[in-house]
């Protein structure tokens, strides 16, 4: 089979399955009333794309799964929230990869999520034009360390596995 | 290095969300939009009350009650303010998707609003 079209193929189940998931996430109730604060599963696929795939393809399917995403929140103020941690994100996992071996994988996603949650406060503190919401970095911080090392668990996982197939 | 920079992390999160969660009320609320105050409120001089912030289609109800104030009603879509409950710490109630913020102002703010 043509390589470029078994990687297209690839790159978009990929996106799929995370689109996928970032839908089943809206529908659990927020387990806080601090916004922002949420599993972000979806992000399994992120970390794996980091690891797996070069970085202008892990880049292009987060936005497509940012922008498709919002359709389906129906929140679509979110979008920039969304776009503005998932830049943070990327590109703090970019350049960490190259120091964090790929079996140490969690501890990347930890610094990814929370890279993720710094940028959404900074999107929020521009927009609203105040520094009041810099008063949610603590409780950000800390569950972007628990949802980062979960996903970034989940997402080793998925390599391990995958590895086989390949 | 790193394990001990994720470690670092999650310890200070832990701390300060214990400390932002320490009741700390105050008298002075301020309601802001966009960094501009709409309201400024002597919680424990109100009677009850209600005030409605129409921003577009949507809109927030703010309650004045007992000295406590919080978002009863909302438009946005989330309601994370209303969830957000009665204000009671350092924590501001925030609505994003309303550019919505209510706080406490300090003592400082306090002297100056009257002033003002």
């Amino acid at each position: 089979m043509n390589k470029k079209i078994r990687r297209m193929t690839e790159l978009a189940l990929l996106t799929a399955i995370a689109l996928i998931i970032f839908v089943v996430e809206l529908q659990i109730p927020n387990l806080s009333p601090v916004a922002g604060v949420k599993l972000g599963l979806a992000n399994i696929i992120t970390v794996y794309a980091v690891y797996r795939c070069k970085w202008s393809e892990a880049a292009l399917m987060l936005l497509a799964r940012v922008l498709l995403g919002s359709f389906f929140s129906s929140n679509p103020s979110a979008l920039l929230y969304s776009l503005s941690g998932g830049t943070f994100c990327l590109l703090g996992m970019l350049p960490l990869k190259k120091i964090i071996p790929i079996n140490r994988l969690w501890l990347c996603s930890v610094f990814g999520a929370v890279l993720h949650n710094l940028g959404q406060l900074t999107a929020a503190s521009l927009i609203m034009k105040t520094a009041a919401v810099w008063f949610y970095l603590p409780p950000l911080v800390l569950s972007g360390c628990i949802a980062g090392a979960l996903t970034g668990l989940a997402a080793q996982l998925v390599i391990k596995r995958t590895e086989k197939i390949k | 290095m790193a394990y001990i920079l994720a470690g670092v992390l999650s310890l200070s999160g832990a701390l300060g969300t214990l400390l932002l969660l320490m009741p700390n009320k105050m008298n002075v609320v301020q309601v802001l939009r966009d960094d501009q105050i709409l309201y400024t409120v002597y919680i424990n001089a109100e009677d009850e009350r209600f005030i409605r912030i129409d921003y577009g289609d949507s809109y927030n109800l703010l309650e004045i009650k007992d000295g406590k104030i919080r978002v009863s009603e909302a438009g946005c879509p989330d309601n994370t303010c209303v969830k957000m409950s009665w204000l009671s710490s350092s924590a501001p109630i925030v609505c994003l998707p309303n550019h919505l913020v209510i706080k406490f102002a300090s003592d400082y703010d306090g002297i100056d609003a009257v002033v003002g």
